[in-house]
C-alpha cells in the first residue's frame, strides 16, 4: 500500500518540492510589500482567482470524525474547501489528485494549545509567524493542522503567511482559585454587576422602541470582558483542578448562563455530574497524576478515568499532551507531537476511540471558535486532512501526507524527520528495508502491496548495504 | 468485579471462595479446600506471551498453571488438561504476559536520600535502607504491570552505591527483596562532575579504575582464603560488594551515554576487569559502540531518552528522529531492554518506553518490545531464573491485559505477583 500524487494539469506543479520552491521565492517578496493592497494584488497575480483550484483524494478509507466511515471514497475540494465526500464523485480533469492507495484518511488534528510551532511568534500572529519552522513540519508530520496558541487559532499553512491566523481570540482567561478568595469574590461581583447591567440594557432596548425618552442604563460596575462572556462572544476559560474550585465554577456558570472551559480539571471525575449540568468543557491530560491533598476528606487527586467519567456526565472533552511545545531532548511521547498518543491514554481510561478522536479534532476546534472551518471532514469545511498508514491512534501509525486547504504540505517520504521509519517504496530518503538474518522479513504495510510497484527488488533484499549506508 | 465474575470453572456448580484471590473465582472439582496445601490456578487466555529467552514466544489460546507462588506449566489449552481440583480463570479474549522488570528506578523508597555524595566513589552505600514498601509510585507502577524493579542510587558520584532488586507489590521489605546487591551503580561523565571542582573525565576514570582494582584485590584475597590458600583478609565494608561482583553474583549498572563513554564502559569494566556490566541510558549516539558491546557480551537497557534528534549530542546527527533502541538493535543485533529512570519517566510508563521505541523504528516482529520489558532486563540482571517469562519454575508474576501491552489504549486489568492477585482494576478502581 502506498499513496501517490498525480497532477493532471499539463506544465503545472508536479509535487511538493515544486510547491515549496514556489512559495519560498514568493514569500519574501510578500513580506517586503508594505501596503495591504499591494500584498493582495501580488496574491491575486499569483493565485489567478478566476481559475478554480480542484483537489481530490481518491481510494481513501475516510474517517470523517462525524461517526461512521466511507470505504474506497473520494474527497473533492474546490479552492481549499470540501465540496463532496463519497464513493461516486466526479473529479474534474484539472484537479490535483492524491491517491491514498486504500490508506486511512482523517481530519487534520487540532491542538488546543501549542507553543513554538510558528517560530518565536507569541502574539500579533498575523505579522510574526514563521511558517518555515522545523517544529511546524514535525507537527504536520504528527497530524496537527490547526493549533491554538495564546488563545488564538492558527492554521499550519506551511510556507504561507496569509490565512494562518484563523481567530485572534476565542476565549478569555478568568481566575477562580481557592488560593485567592478575594479574587474569587471579585469575579462573582463582576458577574453579578455585569449580568444586572445586561438585563437593564436589554430591557432598555425593548423600551426604546415605544419610549424615545428611555434612558440607557449606566455601565457602572459591569465588566467589558464578562459582558462578552455573557453575550456568548468569547468563552470563559478557567485553569482549575481542585474539586471545590470546579464546583464553584459550575455554580457560577449555571447561575449566569455560560458554558465554562476548564483547563486541567484533574478532580473533575469527582464532581462530573455538576460539571455536566453546567455544560462545561474540560481540557484534560489523561496521564496527569497528582495525589489528592491529605487534607481532603472526599475522593480526590487524578484518575486515568477522568476523561471517560466526565464524558459520560455530558462534559465535552479536549485532550492535550503534558507539554505544549516540541521536545527533542530525547524523552518521547509527552510533547505536542504525542497528541494522538495522549488521546490513547483517554481510551485507556475508558473513553471510546471515537470520543478520543473528537477530543483532538472537533472539540478543541469548538473551543478555539473555528469549528465551522476545521475539526471534521464535511462539505463546506476546509480540506485539512491526513493520509495515515493505519489507525490514527495506533503508536506505529505515521502520517504519510498532510493536506491543508487542499494542498499537500507534508509528505513523510520526502521529509528528513521520519522518512527512514518503516518506509514505503516511494521514499527517496529511506534506506532499503532491513531484513535480519534468520527472519522472514517484517510484515510491514510497505511489503503488503507489491502489486503496485515492484521496481527495486535488489535493493529490498540487500539489507546489509542499507546498514552500512547509514 | 469485571470479568472475574465471568470466569469459567471446569465444574460450573462449585462456589468455593478462596482467600487472597477474590471471592468470585469459580472453583472446579469436588475436592475440599483442606485437600491441598497449595492451590492450583489455571489462567486461560486468548494469547499467552511466554517471552522465554530462546524458546516459545506466543501461545494462542494458552493456559498457565500456577501452584503456590510459582508457575507450574504453560502450554496450549488444547494440549493441557485441567485437573479437577484446579480453579480456572478464563480471561477470554484477553492476553497474559510476564510482569515487567525495570532496571533503572529511583522510586523504591523515600526519595531524596539516595544520592549521598560522600566520596567520589561510594561502593559501600546501600539504597536498601531507604526502601518504602508499597509507596504510591510503586503502587502505580504495579498497576501498569511493573512487578520487579532495580532500585538504585543516583549518579552524583562515580560510584553511587549498591542497588537492590525488589518486587513492587509486597507490604514488607523482607518479602520485597529479590536480590541484594541488585547492582553496583557506576556513573561515568556528566552528573558526577557535580561532586566537586576539577572532576574531569581523566580523573573520574582514574577513580573508577582505582576502586575496581582495590575491589579485585580484596575479592581475590577472599577467594584465595576460601580455597584454603591464604589468610583471612580483614573485612572492609566498602569493598564487600566486590566479592559479589567478581564472583559474578551481581552486575554493574552503568550511567553511560555518548560513544566515548559507552566505549569506556565496555573496555574498562568488561575488558579490563571482566565484570558483568550493562549499558544503562546509552543514548546520545552511544549505540555507535553496539557492535563492540555485542562482541564483549555487554547488554543495553535504554532510557529514559528513547530518541536522538535535532540538537542532541549525536556526532553525525542530520536531524532525523532516531530511536535509540532501534539503533542498538540495528547495529547489534542485540537484545535491548527499556528503563524509566523513574521518576524521570514515571514508573507506570515503563511500557511506553518500548512503545516509543517501536514508533520510531525498533523492530517488533518477534515480540522484541515485550521482551525488552521482561526477559531481556531479567537476564541482564541475572534474575531470569525467577522472573521475566512465563515458564515453569519461575515466579507467577502475571499480567492480564486487553491486548497489545505496548498500545497505551490497553490498560492492565489484573496483576498477580508470586501467585497472589495484587491488583484488580475492575474491583478496586483503575490506578493507571
Amino acid at each position: 500500500m502506498k499513496s501517490t500524487i498525480h497532477d493532471t494539469r499539463i506544465g503545472k506543479l508536479l509535487g511538493l518540492a515544486t510547491f515549496l520552491g514556489a512559495f519560498a521565492f514568493a514569500t519574501p517578496s510578500f513580506a517586503q510589500e508594505e501596503g495591504g493592497e499591494k500584498k493582495d494584488e501580488a496574491a491575486k497575480n499569483e493565485e489567478k482567482p478566476d481559475e478554480d483550484k480542484w483537489f481530490a483524494v481518491i481510494n481513501a478509507d475516510v474517517f470523517p470524525g462525524t461517526g461512521g466511515h466511507f470505504r474506497d471514497a473520494t474527497i473533492l475540494a474546490k479552492n481549499g474547501k470540501i465540496t463532496e465526500i463519497g464513493v461516486a464523485v466526479d473529479v474534474p480533469d484539472d484537479a490535483t489528485v492524491l491517491d491514498a492507495g486504500g490508506l486511512r484518511v482523517y481530519p487534520g488534528l487540532v491542538a488546543y494549545a501549542s507553543a513554538g510551532l510558528f517560530g518565536n511568534a507569541s502574539s500579533d500572529f498575523a505579522d510574526t509567524v514563521n511558517t518555515f519552522s522545523p517544529n511546524l513540519v514535525m507537527a504536520l508530520g504528527n497530524g496537527i493542522t490547526t493549533a491554538g496558541q495564546s488563545g488564538a487559532a492558527l492554521k499550519l499553512k506551511r510556507g504561507e503567511v496569509d490565512g494562518v491566523l484563523l481567530k485572534e481570540k476565542a476565549s478569555t482567561l478568568l481566575s477562580y482559585s481557592s488560593q485567592n478568595p478575594q479574587g474569587k469574590r471579585s469575579l462573582i461581583d463582576k458577574f453579578e454587576a455585569t449580568a444586572a447591567y445586561l438585563r437593564d440594557y436589554r430591557a432598555w432596548e425593548e423600551e426604546k422602541k415605544t419610549n424615545k425618552d428611555a434612558k440607557e442604563p449606566p455601565k457602572k460596575d459591569s465588566d467589558a470582558t464578562i459582558l462578552q462572556v455573557l453575550k456568548g462572544e468569547v468563552r470563559a476559560r478557567f485553569q482549575a483542578d481542585d474539586r471545590d474550585e470546579l464546583l464553584g465554577i459550575a455554580r457560577l456558570a449555571q447561575k449566569y448562563g455560560f458554558r465554562p472551559v476548564i483547563e486541567g480539571c484533574r478532580e473533575g471525575w469527582t464532581v462530573a455530574e455538576e460539571l455536566g449540568r453546567a455544560g462545561a468543557y474540560a481540557v484534560i491530560t489523561p496521564r496527569d497524576r497528582v495525589d489528592k491533598s491529605e487534607e481532603l476528606v472526599a475522593a480526590g487527586g487524578t484518575s486515568i478515568e477522568n476523561a471517560a467519567i466526565l464524558r459520560r456526565a455530558g462534559v465535552q472533552i479536549a485532550i492535550v499532551p503534558a507539554a505544549k511545545g516540541v521536545d527533542l531532548g530525547g524523552i518521547a511521547g509527552r510533547d505536542i507531537l504525542a497528541l494522538a498518543i495522549e488521546a490513547g491514554f483517554g481510551v485507556r481510561g475508558g473513553l471510546t476511540n471515537e470520543a478520543a478522536l473528537e477530543a483532538i479534532t472537533i472539540v478543541p476546534a469548538r473551543l478555539l471558535g473555528v469549528e465551522h472551518r476545521v475539526g471534521t471532514l464535511e462539505v463546506g469545511k476546509d480540506c485539512d486532512l491526513l493520509v495515515c498508514d493505519g489507525d490514527l491512534m495506533h503508536y506505529e501509525t505515521f502520517v504519510q501526507q498532510a493536506v491543508v486547504e487542499g494542498k499537500v504540505v507534508y509528505e513523510k517520504n520526502k521529509e528528513l524527520f521520519y522518512a527512514h521509519i518503516r518506509p514505503n517504496e516511494t521514499s527517496a530518503l529511506a534506506p532499503p528495508t532491513r531484513v535480519d538474518k534468520g527472519q522472514e522479513g517484517a510484515a510491514k504495510p510497505a511489503d503488503e502491496a507489491k502489486d503496485k510497484d515492484e521496481k527495486k527488488p535488489d535493493e529490498k533484499q540487500d539489507g546489509k548495504d542499507g546498514e552500512k549506508k547509514d | 468485579m469485571g470479568f472475574l465474575a465471568r470466569s469459567i470453572g471446569v465444574c460450573a456448580l462449585a462456589t468455593l471462595s478462596v482467600a487472597g484471590v477474590g471471592p468470585s473465582f469459580a472453583a472446579g472439582g469436588t475436592s475440599k479446600a483442606s485437600d491441598f496445601v497449595e492451590e492450583r490456578l489455571a489462567i486461560v487466555a486468548a494469547k499467552v506471551l511466554v517471552a522465554s529467552w530462546d524458546g516459545a514466544q506466543v501461545i494462542d489460546r494458552g493456559v498457565v498453571f500456577v501452584r503456590g507462588s510459582k508457575i507450574e506449566a504453560v502450554g496450549p489449552a488444547s494440549e493441557l488438561s485441567i485437573p479437577a481440583d484446579t480453579r480456572v480463570l478464563d480471561v477470554g479474549e484477553r492476553w497474559i504476559l510476564p510482569g515487567f522488570v525495570d532496571l533503572h528506578s529511583h522510586v523504591g523508597g523515600s526519595g531524596g536520600d539516595i544520592n549521598d555524595m560522600v566520596f567520589q566513589c561510594n561502593p559501600e552505600l546501600r539504597v536498601s535502607s531507604t526502601v518504602v514498601p508499597s509507596n504510591r509510585f510503586l503502587d502505580r507502577g504495579l498497576a501498569a504491570g511493573v512487578t520487579t524493579v532495580l532500585y538504585i542510587p543516583g549518579s552524583g558520584t562515580n560510584i553511587g552505591g549498591q542497588g537492590i532488586l525488589i518486587k513492587t507489590s509486597p507490604q514488607t521489605f523482607e518479602a520485597m527483596r529479590v536480590r541484594e546487591p541488585g547492582s553496583l551503580k557506576i556513573a561515568q561523565g556528566d552528573n558526577p562532575t557535580r561532586w566537586g571542582y576539577g572532576m574531569g573525565r581523566p580523573l573520574m576514570n582514574h577513580h573508577i579504575r582505582d576502586t575496581l582494582a582495590k575491589g579485585r584485590e580484596y575479592a581475590e584475597a577472599w577467594e584465595r582464603h576460601e580455597r584454603g590458600e591464604g589468610p583471612e583478609p580483614t573485612k572492609r565494608l566498602e569493598l564487600e560488594v566486590f566479592r559479589d561482583l567478581f564472583g559474578h553474583r551481581t552486575q554493574i549498572s552503568t550511567h553511560t551515554q555518548m560513544y566515548r563513554l559507552v566505549l569506556s564502559t565496555i573496555s574498562l569494566m568488561r575488558g579490563e576487569f571482566g565484570l558483568d556490566v550493562y549499558i544503562d541510558h546509552g543514548e546520545w549516539a552511544g549505540y555507535v559502540a553496539a557492535p563492540l558491546a555485542v562482541e564483549m557480551g555487554v547488554g543495553a537497557i535504554i532510557g529514559p531518552r528513547e530518541i536522538d534528534a535535532v540538537g542532541t549530542r549525536t556526532p553525525d546527527s542530520d536531524g532525523k528522529v532516531l530511536s535509540v533502541s532501534a539503533e542498538y538493535q540495528r547495529r547489534g543485533p542485540m537484545q535491548v531492554g527499556f528503563n524509566t529512570d523513574a521518576p524521570v519517566v514515571p514508573q507506570e510508563e515503563l511500557f511506553l518506553q518500548a512503545t516509543m521505541g517501536v514508533r520510531y523504528g525498533f523492530a517488533n516482529d518477534a515480540l522484541e518490545a515485550v521482551r525488552g520489558l521482561t526477559i531481556v532486563p531479567a537476564r541482564t540482571a541475572g534474575i531470569a531464573d525467577r522472573v521475566g517469562s512465563l515458564e515453569p519454575g519461575k515466579d507467577a508474576d502475571i499480567l492480564v491485559i486487553g491486548g497489545d501491552p505496548t498500545d497505551p489504549r490497553n490498560a492492565v486489568e489484573l496483576v498477580f505477583v508470586e501467585g497472589e492477585l495484587v491488583y484488580d482494576a475492575a474491583a478496586e478502581g483503575r490506578r493507571f
